[in-house]
């Protein structure tokens, strides 16, 4: 009962120095920017519906901006349109629409700049050149937005959720598509990204770049240029991922390049030209992965080491595996091959003959990829047959001696 | 009936003819072309770059700092062409000896070098003056980037 009475107090006192500001066209205050102006820390600012023609609104003072439903502002397209640039802040519940477009400046719906502790909600962003954008911050919280763009045929579109030097930042529950990056993360450490959709956008549906110590899961990226691309970062975890209908040529489920000490397990790789493309990472373990229906499941380049492939499902792939170096640094134990015509006669569940995933017809299209036209054909059969029955051209000791017979993740 | 199977044949061995041996830059398609060195998809236009062989093959970079990366395991003398994205002038290509660059870190490329180039000296200056920086010139940026 005390406590009640405690938290009464505590909360009557609260609402009594912080006020609301209402915002509408019939208001006192018809602007976002005059509420702004008027308002001091603590203060909540709450957006009628209505459509507010407003850009370049600086912010820097710690308050809430609340939006009712059918509250819009449009930026008309001439430029950037929320600037925060102070800390503990929300934003929640506004549809932001019509950014402006340039190619040197980098317009956003919502622009932070160094800030920390902020919460970014239920926010509905539309006809974006850059989205979200934040600059050097750390702490925020970046949940339930919608963010698209319709700039299609144009290549000079943002990104969508652009984190440019940060850290402890958590992304979830976001929907991303018609982007040129549904995410991408420059510089940024420690941070979660998790249960959002990525889809349809021009370059990829997440970009990390020389960012460390970052964890996703539990996204699904669908349909973008290449799923994700990991480039320079180290100590990446990456789980319960779908990355599937990466078609093109250009396209992969999982990019990775230049990067070191990363965890990749129980992912869902479908129908992507390439599964995943790897150059130059190490020591990564893939456990567990489902590769479905790919052109190519795996392609490692060079500098590829101390990889671990263990507990993979390889499903009806065209290609399992290609290869370009003569020397195999990386392990291949344990996985499921649909291709693997070997038997079990201890019926141990373990096949009794290794797994080669590699055919030389991989190395022929490696070297010219015009030669695909004859996959499928009597032909590349027969010079599968003969490298299986002499190996000549895969280094000796890339094979799955242990392979299992049955699928992993049925 | 022959002459209808014919044509289509024809018409291909022609245009294989015609397209096969240009020594002329094809013109990047942005969101769709990739990288020669880095694998990714090429959207910037301010910052793209390609050469092209003496024998006419194409490589289109997402970058400046990537075509130079990969020149350095490459014979200069061996392309007919070295082009860079004029910054000033998004979505044009220059000839990369002749332009003027500038590194600036107001003014982020796609690779991290935060490298840009420019038709002319004096509109690399202008940019220099309003974002800081230093300028370079083909030369001198080669062991700049090299010396890292």
């Amino acid at each position: 009962m005390r406590f009640k009475i405690f938290f009464f107090l505590f909360f009557s006192i609260l609402t009594s120095t912080a006020k609301q500001i209402e915002v509408c066209n019939s208001c006192n205050i018809k602007t976002i920017t005059e509420a702004i102006k008027i308002s001091v820390a603590g203060d909540t600012i709450l957006v009628k519906k209505g459509v507010y023609k407003e850009q370049n609104i600086i912010i820097d003072k710690s308050i809430s901006l609340i939006g009712e439903k059918g509250a819009i502002i449009d930026g008309e397209n001439e430029g950037g349109i929320l600037i925060f640039e102070t800390d503990n802040f929300t934003i929640k519940g506004i549809k932001i629409i019509n950014v402006g477009l340039s190619y040197t400046i980098d317009y956003a719906a919502i622009r932070v700049v160094k800030a920390e502790n902020f919460i970014i909600e239920d926010c509905i962003l539309e006809g974006v050149f850059f989205g979200i954008l934040i600059e050097k911050s750390k702490r925020g919280i970046i949940r339930n937005n919608k963010i698209s763009s319709d700039r299609k045929n144009e290549a000079s579109s943002g990104n969508g959720i652009h984190i440019w030097s940060g850290s402890e930042m958590e992304i979830y529950n976001n929907e991303l598509f018609g982007l040129r990056d549904g995410l991408y993360f420059e510089f940024v450490k420690k941070s979660k990204i998790y249960k959002n959709v990525s889809h349809d956008n021009i370059r990829y549906g997440l970009h990390f770049m020389f960012s460390n110590h970052n964890i996703y899961h539990h996204n699904e990226f669908r349909n973008n240029g290449a799923g994700v691309a990991v480039m320079f970062s180290k100590f990446i975890t990456m789980y319960n991922n779908t990355f599937k209908l990466n078609w093109g040529s250009a396209s992969y489920g999982l990019l990775l390049k230049e990067i070191y000490d990363a965890e990749i397990y129980n992912n869902l790789f479908e129908e992507n030209t390439i599964g995943i493309n790897g150059e130059g990472c190490t020591r990564i373990n893939y456990t567990n992965n489902t590769f479905l229906r790919n052109g190519w499941a795996v392609k490692i380049a060079g500098a590829c080491y101390a990889n671990i492939f263990e507990k993979n499902d390889f499903m009806h792939n065209s290609l399992d595996l290609a290869y370009n170096s003569k020397v195999n640094d990386n392990k291949f134990e344990n996985n499921y091959w649909s291709e693997y015509t070997g038997y079990d006669l201890n019926n141990d569940g373990i096949g009794d003959i290794p797994y080669r995933p590699v055919k030389l017809f991989s190395y022929i299209v490696n070297k010219t990829p015009e030669a695909l036209v004859l996959l499928r054909s009597l032909f590349v059969d027969i010079i599968n047959f003969s490298e299986k029955v002499s190996p000549v051209f895969t280094p000796d000791n890339l094979m799955d001696k242990n392979p299992i017979m049955k699928r992993i993740n049925d | 009936m022959k002459i209808n199977y014919l044509k289509p044949i024809i018409g291909i061995f022609v245009l294989l003819f015609v397209i096969s041996c240009k020594v002329e830059p094809q013109p990047i398609e942005y969101g769709k072309d990739q990288c020669s060195f880095c694998k990714m998809n090429i959207v910037d236009k301010t910052h793209a770059a390609q050469y092209v062989t003496n024998k006419g093959k194409q490589f289109k970079f997402d970058s400046i700092e990537c075509m130079i990366n990969d020149l350095s395991n490459k014979n200069e003398g061996d392309m007919a062409m070295l082009l860079v994205a004029n910054y000033g002038k998004p979505g044009e290509m220059i000839a990369a000896k002749t332009a003027t660059y500038l590194i600036s870190k107001k003014i982020k490329s796609p690779m991290g070098a935060n490298l840009s180039a420019f038709s002319s000296k004096s509109k690399a200056e202008e940019f220099k003056q309003q974002y800081g920086g230093e300028n370079y010139t083909w030369i001198t940026l080669k062991q700049k980037l090299s010396d890292k």
